[in-house]
């Protein structure tokens, strides 16, 4: 593969965006699929050193698309780990035939970074074994390619759970801890990449290193939200703690500011354990509080509930039929919001995942929901992410392009509590004027039974990744588009000193190209 | 006449699968092996992708037919049906089977009139169940005047379906002919609980486990230190509506069960054909041991007499069948 070298400062003709035209759509455009040569030679190397790899249609069928749904691409071949000494052997092998390696957890990005557009595709799934559960330490030490539903099914055993996961079931650990990580208890705990405490990394050119803050913390700090670009997580140690059923209260509002700045409000007071706002459009707009005990409940109750200025289900219901008693021609709108109400809250209270009125298993809960209602075939979820005193007209624009896009759906904002100024977040999805607590904000078009083209969901996704430019935002999903966005959004400064750390811990530039570089 | 043809209809097929990967969660095979080929999603994307069923032939093969899967797709789709009907089409397009697959037999039609105008039919199926527990058991459902143990319990048309073998219309004429008059069809053979409710609609279908914990003094008889295996298959062929009533059970009776987060049951896949042929190599003793893992119990309660065998290979702690509860 062909690595152009790009002089410091200067900025390459971009497909995606920022050269194109005005009034022209952008597209995105798939990178060039890499055409193969020294791939026999490769695989003939990994197998004399005892590496599986697989190359049948029906293998690589698997792996052709992601969550997203828009980038399409197959690899020459697969190789599924069984230890860091197998993906030692292919990436020494991949620096030494220049073959590109992708890896891919459980392939839940949306714009085509675990897609391999050619060469060799990690996947890493295949490595997901709890090695230790230390309730000591209140750890647990395990190979990166677990989902986290794998991961809790074993912490459950012993009663405990991890702290923050993102809300989908088969999420990978690895991936994860390489991009951010987001649940309704990040205002409070952070992402899930700063649960780590130690992990096991195999280096684009094949050494397997352990890190942590204090051993080869260069590197924890480069690979954690580091997109894949600085190694393979092969084993993570995380933080644990003990499993507890968790109280769900909702407050409804009609206006989004409102209900932004509740949000914020919890998340800087530490109000609640949980805090996230989901919505039906902009016209039905949900605050989730929970708990996981009942005194941080009472405390709620006793110091904050006064002054949320959310209505109750009942008081919030006989303010819409008025709106849309006055607004009668948007009728099949309130038809939309009160079917999406009957279908989808049942689900966050079903009889089997409730004790004593608290969720049990609420990752569960909502993971399926979020897979029944939000998922499909293609999914389209571009993202914001703000400091706080932005976040409210960040949200506010992306909803108006929302508006502009599609007739439904669903925007989800939530906090994410930052450990001070650490290099991780550094070109990261974490804004760089952000302190204390940053917020990201992400918009969900219903795709399901409609018709959109390729060419009007990336131009949505474009316009709202463009309100980040303009407001000098990032983005907490990101990844393939942050190849024509990664110069927009950070100085080049930052984006040439990462490039060059970049070059030199991969030579050949093979561990997941076109994500971000 | 009942439709024979096919067992249910696909509300949707492969091509809807949006490959969330929610169903390799809960494959038994996934959890054993670790590889993304032998799973329901492996073979869906392939099959998008234009992939024959020829092609993915051993991980077709692979699947223990659990229904796992099935209740935890978001989308909602047939997968148990899917994963026959792939096997119907493999079946099709080969000539050489797995070395477990079913010998099609010719049976000889049997007309049971004993058991013609008993409400609750029992049909235990090839569980292994002896007569004496058959008897048992019909007498804990109301005696022999209420209930009564088919001679005809359709292991083989279960076997058959499980195959994705070619069923003999005539053949599931008769079996039905027996049962035409009960209220309630008690079958061990969880993979026969989908087909009956479409073959004969309006008759209660229910597993040993649903059919005997109705019977309030079995049900008392289980405590917190009990670990009750639910038989999958059936299970999962009627989740919304068994996932409550086992719940409720958990809740009254304190009792562990095989359920996984999601709430879906960890199979052995005890009742298998692979497993019928080697329990080893079918995987059941490691299904059993992720089953047990971590818990802290005194009894093994099984609804599947097979599962018996696989737990006491494991483990030393009594295992009995739910009908020696009482």
């Amino acid at each position: 593969m062909k690595i152009p070298i790009i002089e410091r400062g200067f900025i390459p003709p971009d497909p995606v965006a920022p050269d194109s035209l005005k009034g022209i759509p952008r597209q995105q455009t798939n990178p060039v699929r890499w055409k193969g040569d020294s791939w026999q030679d490769f695989v003939d190397h990994l197998k004399a050193d005892g590496v599986i790899i697989r190359q049948e249609r029906s293998e690589c069928a698997v792996f052709d698309t992601d969550s997203g749904g828009l980038a399409y691409g197959l690899p020459h071949g697969i190789v599924r780990p069984n230890s860091a000494e197998d993906i030692s052997k292919t990436l020494k092998a991949a620096q030494t035939y220049k073959v590109p390696v992708t890896t891919r957890g459980g392939g839940l990005t949306t714009e085509g970074e675990s897609v391999a557009f050619g060469g060799l595709l990690l996947d890493m799934t295949s490595m997901n074994n709890v090695l230790e559960i230390n309730q000591e330490t209140m750890t647990v030490r395990t190979e990166a390619g677990i989902f986290w539903h794998q991961l809790a099914e074993m912490l459950r055993r012993d009663g405990m759970d991890y702290l923050s996961a993102p809300l989908n079931l088969t999420a990978s650990v690895g991936g994860t801890l390489g991009v951010g990580g987001i649940d309704v208890n990040s205002p409070r705990l952070g992402c899930s990449a700063d649960q780590a405490v130690a992990l096991q990394v195999v280096t684009p050119t094949g050494e397997i290193v352990e890190c942590s803050e204090t051993e080869n913390p260069e590197l924890m700090e480069r690979v954690l939200l580091g997109y894949g670009q600085f190694g393979v997580i092969t084993e993570a140690t995380l933080k644990i703690r003990k499993f507890s059923p968790i109280t769900m209260k909702y407050f409804y509002y009609s206006s989004l500011r409102t209900a932004i700045e509740d949000l914020q409000f919890i998340a800087k007071e530490d109000a609640a354990d949980y805090c996230g706002i989901l919505t039906i459009i902009d016209r039905a707009i949900t605050l989730l509080v929970a708990f996981d005990s009942d005194e941080r409940e009472k405390e709620f109750n006793e110091r904050w509930r006064k002054k949320m200025r959310g209505h109750g289900e009942i008081g919030f219901g006989i303010r819409m039929a008025l709106h849309y008693l006055l607004h009668p021609w948007r009728f099949k709108e309130a038809l939309y919001i009160i079917g999406r109400r009957l279908t989808l809250f049942p689900e966050f209270s079903r009889t089997e995942f409730m004790r004593d009125n608290k969720i049990v298993d609420r990752t569960v809960v909502f993971s399926r929901a979020v897979w029944k209602y939000w998922g499909g075939r293609q999914m389209v979820i571009p993202d914001l992410s703000a400091k706080a005193e932005k976040f409210a007209e960040a949200v506010e624009r992306g909803n108006a392009v929302c508006r502009k896009y599609f007739k439904y759906y669903t925007l989800y904002c939530v906090g994410i509590k930052l450990r001070g100024r650490l290099p991780r977040y550094e070109m990261s999805c974490i804004p760089a004027d952000a302190s204390d607590i940053a917020y990201g904000c992400e918009f969900e078009p219903m795709l399901k039974d409609m018709d959109y083209s390729r060419d009007h969901l990336q131009a949505f996704k474009n316009e709202i990744y463009d309100i980040g430019v303009d407001m000098g935002l990032s983005y907490y999903r990101f990844g393939g588009m942050m190849k024509g966005y990664i110069r927009r959004v950070f100085p080049d400064e930052v984006v040439d000193r990462h490039l060059a750390m970049k070059r030199e811990a991969d030579p050949a530039m093979i561990l997941n190209p076109d994500v971000i570089f | 006449m009942p439709k024979t043809k096919s067992i249910k209809k696909n509300k949707k097929g492969y091509e809807s699968c949006s490959g969330c990967g929610v169903c390799l969660l809960v494959c038994p095979q996934w959890r054993r092996t670790s590889s993304m080929s032998v799973t329901r999603k492996a073979r869906a994307r392939a099959m998008q992708a234009g992939v024959l069923p020829e092609e993915i032939a051993s991980s077709i093969d692979a699947c223990l037919v659990c229904g796992s899967c099935e209740p935890a797709c978001p989308e909602e789709i047939s997968i148990t049906s899917m994963n026959i009907e792939q096997r119907i089409r493999l079946n099709r397009a080969r000539s050489k089977y797995p070395s477990w697959y079913p010998v099609p037999l010719k049976k000889a039609f049997i007309s049971d009139n004993s058991i013609l105008r008993r409400s609750t039919i029992v049909l235990a199926g090839g569980s292994g169940l002896g007569q004496k527990t058959c008897e048992h058991i019909i007498n804990l459902l109301g005696g022999s005047k209420k209930a009564g143990l088919a001679a005809d319990d359709g292991r083989d048309i279960a076997a058959l379906i499980e195959a994705g073998m070619v069923l003999d219309d005539e053949r599931i004429k008769y079996f039905l002919n027996n049962l035409r008059y009960a209220d309630t069809l008690v079958v061990a053979e969880g993979i026969l609980h989908l087909p009956l409710r479409e073959w004969l609609p309006g008759k209660k279908i229910k597993g040993f486990g649903e059919a005997l914990m109705d019977i309030r003094a079995i049900r008392r008889s289980l405590g917190p230190e009990d670990m009750y295996i639910i038989e999958s298959r059936g299970y999962h062929s009627d989740f919304e509506r068994l996932v409550k009533y086992y719940d409720r059970l958990r809740h009254e009776t304190g009792c562990q069960m095989n359920l996984d987060l999601q709430r879906i049951a960890i199979p052995t896949g005890a009742s298998s054909l692979q497993a019928r042929h080697n329990i080893e190599t079918a995987g059941c003793l490691e299904h059993a041991k992720w089953i047990m893992k971590g818990r802290r119990v005194k009894r093994i309660v099984v609804e599947d007499f097979a599962d018996i065998k696989v737990f006491q290979l494991i483990t030393d702690i009594p295992v009995i069948h739910i009908s020696g509860l009482i």
